[in-house]
């Protein structure tokens, strides 16, 4: 009996020992896998901070793919139609605090890889109504900003293309947007020479450095818009923007607009090109959303000659033209899916020289300045543009654009040869006063896109 | 300036005169994307609605309010619903794809509510103090009267118009990094509801089963609940009023919908919800 106390003691104690033991690494486990948690939970909070890191990162893009019928006559180094991709955009956009903003845009386009947009954009916290930007980034118009992925006729007008050739240029801008006044300002500071050629008589661009400034004086561009709430009607967008600039002159004369004067100039010396524009855009919730879009720039333009001891003047001398041009929009929506747009643009690079004085090949012999001096570079041209866009989905446009080009016609007093110019075929061949610039020279363009944005 | 020929003008002239007035007849279907702080009241609208007029098909989903206007914009929906005003930048878009201003309707009112766990000491706010809170400036609970405790943060997603709201007006500036994101109002109080030192925010139709915190102006005014008096008098000072956005003036069925939405009886189901009537 007392041997089985002794057991039964042994077993119990036993028991409790080892209930005890279990207890203790149960709550050591506990405690062991307390602490995982709170390291998973610990790595689980810096991964969203990471990641919260990342979120500012946005990127955004879009691919056109064309194909262009054009019924200008072949030249041997392009065919008549051809497949292209027009843009390939990759926009990167990080916001590393509330209010600073970098945004860089490449170029992928073959045969083409550009920088498109390098800019950061600071904006003050007190009022957040100032906004400072600094880098490359659209120049101040309405055309110039739209984006070419939401643009409802395939390339800008022609008049944009001129005074804004590649849209973009270096500098700073300075924009006001005040909360309580529907009012847009715009200043900026440019270069001035982003995307001119400047040819010397060797015809090497002297304004080839695309990062630096091809003089020393800057321009200075302003735009400011207005949007006037019209009740459910819609709204009315409208505004001006002005252009106040110089090139430096790299020759010693410069004409004038319409030929007859000629003025002394220096090496160094600013020629001036200065134009201001009025813009609108009315929005109207009528049959389902339409929009007449419409701007008028006009001014003085400028173009660089170079010293030369030669006498022909033209491409030696500096240029100054009075010039105009307006484009027209019609938008319409057809429904959800499909929008219809009409555009006619109009674009006279020289106001002060008419059609019928312009001489095609220049420096005709006569005595009359204007036709001696006048070349198919001041010949007025009109579009008119026609497009039909389908919206296969969020991220695919299909677009149909057809551009009706005309010239302003030049008059046949003067001979044959001087309203006539040759042109050469793909297969090498000239034709001799092919092109015969008192009618409408063919232009045309068919465009078929297909643009993937995302 | 040239000639334009007679013919070619003519025969443009009638090509837009036609697409110009072609129109889309308004649809059967509606579909209504967006805020989720409207989400339960948009599906009891269309609910109540679909079941006197038959012939309509309603369909309500939620996502946020961002998520509503860019489905807005990309014409994936008709109605977006949204916690806050439509951007600028959102209105470009819209101008750009349909060429509308788009059309907003007031159609209730909320106030942003200030969820707290059922055990917090801390029962009162004011607006400084919650900037400070989701600024990640004051971080223990008792700096605002609570427990010696870290405050745990819960908010919303970016997309949500409810997040930019409460960070235009109350946070003035970044959230803290360690306010943890969720993808609804209805996640954001169940959370609260589980730490007893968590804080969220959200509609004041979702706020069952945790603590409200009352919300002052200042350090010196008084402190008030977001009651429909409260919202009603301004008194609360996180008031909002909740949208509908549309591409075009509604007509046809969207119009019937949106005037009914409107009415008494569509106000009703507003408070019955747990929402604020526009009147």
């Amino acid at each position: 009996m007392k041997k089985l106390k002794v057991f039964l003691f042994l077993l119990v104690s036993i028991i409790a020992l080892n209930l005890s033991a279990q207890e203790q690494s149960q709550a050591e486990k506990i405690s062991e896998l307390n602490e995982k948690v709170n390291g998973l939970l610990e790595r689980a909070a810096t991964s969203e901070s990471d990641l919260a890191k990342l979120t500012k990162i946005k990127v955004s893009g879009y691919i056109q793919s064309q194909y262009q019928n054009f019924e200008t006559p072949s030249l041997l180094s392009k065919s008549q139609n051809y497949f292209s991709l027009r843009r390939v955009r990759v926009k990167f956009t990080y916001e590393a605090t509330d209010g600073v903003k970098f945004v860089l845009q490449p170029d992928f386009a073959p045969g083409n890889l550009s920088l498109k947009d390098a800019y950061v954009v600071v904006n003050e916290h007190w009022k957040k109504t100032f906004s400072l930007w600094a880098g490359k980034f659209n120049r101040p118009n309405y055309e110039v900003e739209y984006s070419s992925s939401q643009r409802e006729l395939t390339e800008r007008s022609l008049v944009i293309r001129t005074l804004y050739p590649g849209e973009r240029a270096i500098g700073a801008k300075l924009e006001y947007n005040p909360l309580s006044v529907p009012i847009h300002f715009q200043l900026a500071v440019l270069n001035g020479a982003d995307g001119i050629t400047i040819n010397n008589n060797a015809g090497t661009n002297l304004n080839a450095a695309d990062n630096i400034d091809y003089d020393n004086s800057k321009d200075i561009m302003a735009r400011v818009t207005y949007n006037l709430p019209l009740g459910s009607f819609g709204g009315l967008d409208f505004g001006a923007h002005g252009y106040f600039g110089s090139l430096k002159s790299m020759a010693t004369t410069t004409y004038s607009s319409d030929y007859s004067t000629v003025t002394t100039a220096k090496i160094g010396d600013k020629i001036g090109k200065n134009w201001i524009g009025g813009e609108f855009q009315l929005f109207a919730d009528v049959l389902g959303g339409l929009s007449v879009k419409g701007e008028y720039i006009a001014g003085k333009n400028a173009s660089i000659g170079y010293a030369s001891t030669t006498a022909i003047p033209l491409g030696v001398a500096n240029f100054q033209n009075n010039f105009a041009g307006y484009y027209l929009y019609l938008i319409k929506n057809l429904g959800k899916k499909n929008q219809f747009a009409f555009r006619y643009d109009y674009y006279d690079p020289n106001t002060d020289i008419n059609g019928k004085d312009v001489t095609i090949k220049g420096y005709a012999a006569t005595a009359n300045l204007a036709k001696k001096m006048s070349s198919k570079s001041d010949l007025a041209t009109s579009t008119f543009g026609f497009a039909f866009h389908h919206y296969f989905d969020d991220n695919i446009r299909i677009t149909a654009c057809y551009e009706i080009v005309q010239n302003e016609k030049v008059g046949t007093t003067a001979g044959v040869s001087n309203y006539t110019e040759n042109y050469t075929q793909n297969d090498g061949q000239v034709v001799l006063k092919g092109l015969d610039y008192s009618k409408v020279v063919p232009q045309n363009v068919f465009t078929l896109r297909i643009q993937a944005k995302f | 300036m040239k000639k334009l020929n007679v013919l070619r003008t003519a025969i443009i002239a009638v090509l837009l005169g036609v697409v110009c007035f072609a129109f889309t007849a308004a649809p059967e279907r509606i579909t209504v994307k967006g805020s989720d702080t409207l989400v339960i009241l948009a599906q009891k609208w269309a609910e109540v609605y679909m079941k006197t007029n038959s012939g309509v098909s309603i369909q309500v989903t939620g996502g946020g309010s961002g998520v509503g206007i860019s489905a807005l914009i990309n014409g994936a929906t008709d109605i977006a619903n949204a916690s806050r005003k439509m951007k600028n930048t959102e209105k470009e878009k819209l101008k750009a794809r349909y060429n509308t201003l788009g059309v907003e309707v007031a159609c209730a009112k909320d106030g942003i509510t200030i969820y707290l766990n059922a055990a917090s000491k801390v029962k009162e706010l004011s607006v400084a103090q919650l900037g400070k809170i989701f600024r990640g400036e004051i971080t223990n609970w008792k700096e605002v009267g609570g427990d010696d405790q870290s405050i745990k943060l819960y908010g919303r997603e970016n997309s949500s118009g409810t997040y930019v709201f409460f960070q235009e007006n109350v946070v003035m500036g970044d959230y803290a990094s360690s306010c943890q994101t969720l993808p609804g109002t209805a996640a954001v109080v169940n959370a609260v509801k589980k730490d007893t030192y968590g804080i969220g925010y959200g509609g004041a139709a979702y706020a069952e089963g945790i603590s409200i915190c009352k919300v002052k102006k200042d350090d010196n005014s008084p402190a008030f609940a977001a009651t429909a008096e409260t919202i009603k008098t301004g008194e609360y000072p996180i008031t909002r009023y909740l949208y509908m956005y549309l591409r075009n003036r509604p007509t046809g069925e969207m119009k019937k919908y949106i005037d009914w939405i409107l009415s008494p009886e569509g106000q009703k189901l507003v408070v019955d919800m747990g929402y604020f009537p526009v009147k």
